[in-house]
């Protein structure tokens, strides 16, 4: 049987915006996202690891935990990358297909995240690269600072289409667009 | 309530981001102790004015149990700590 994947956002989104905003949703189609838990007394070998790696995206959930992005990599072979990096010191969980990745940018995202967020955003107090996890509106979302003026945020899939209205409606007053980026995922 | 806590993992965050989860001051009785020991540490608890000590869970954050130490009249917050630091270092 054919196992077609399908975006959890497909039915809400559709084609998106019909034009493109300053501020601007966007949701990358494929993206490979693993969790990685340490074992006890492991964490600083870990993060030797993943240094070793060099290309992989980290972002902190909790001490000894954290969710491990790539888009380019597919979801199998990130898993299994890094089960051979992290052998004996960590457990590593393909979550792919149960997390979803929403990316907001421009100049006015600070003021629509301030809406849902409870932690200080300035530039100087948040640093490029940081990330937590925390409370947005009612949702608790892994939430990193990605570029200057870029956040990013990740949800578990059943909370995603109701993370997407909490932040629509906070963009609204800036006219926040929104729309999948990135192609189609494979079929197979 | 206190409404801002310190979490040693997080940073500053509101208190609607964790739970309560009771007095961390409670030694929990050995297997072969009386049923008033039981009785006391599964059902009496005190509604103590000042300062106490409680498990707060950071549910929305890092999901750790932090030890909570604050004063229920000022709602001045004395210190957080992780549960298992707080538990290694026998300061109960």
């Amino acid at each position: 049987m054919l196992f077609q994947s399908r975006h959890p956002l497909e039915s809400k989104i559709g084609s998106g915006s019909s034009i493109r905003a300053v501020d601007h949703l966007e949701i990358p189609r494929s993206v490979a996202i693993a969790t990685v838990l340490s074992h006890p007394d492991e964490t600083a070998a870990v993060v030797a690891g993943f240094a070793a790696a060099g290309d992989l995206v980290m972002r902190n959930v909790a001490p000894g935990e954290w969710l491990v992005l790539s888009h380019i990599e597919r979801s199998d072979s990130l898993e299994r990358r890094l089960s051979g990096l992290l052998t004996d010191i960590a457990d590593v969980v393909d979550q792919s297909e149960g997390r979803v990745l929403l990316r907001l940018s421009g100049p006015n995202v600070r003021r629509i995240l301030a809406k849902g967020v409870a932690i200080d955003l300035d530039p100087s107090a948040f640093a490029i690269g940081q990330s937590v996890n925390l409370r947005c509106g009612h949702i608790a979302v892994n939430f990193a600072r990605s570029g200057e003026n870029e956040f990013e945020l990740v949800v578990m899939r059943s909370f995603a289409e109701s993370l997407l209205e909490d932040l629509l409606l906070m963009g609204r007053e800036f006219d926040l667009s929104y729309g999948f980026s990135g192609g189609l995922a494979d079929p197979d | 309530m206190a409404s801002l806590i310190h979490c040693p993992h997080c940073g500053i965050r509101p208190k609607e981001e964790f739970t309560v989860r009771g007095d961390a001051s409670l030694v929990r009785p050995e297997p072969d102790a009386s049923d008033e020991a039981w009785h006391e540490y599964v059902h009496i608890r005190a509604n103590p004015r000042g300062r106490t000590r409680e498990h707060w869970q950071h549910l929305y954050g890092c999901r750790r149990f932090l030890v909570v130490e604050r004063d229920t009249v000022t709602h001045e917050v004395y210190s957080v700590t992780d549960g298992a630091a707080a538990a290694r270092g026998g300061s109960r």
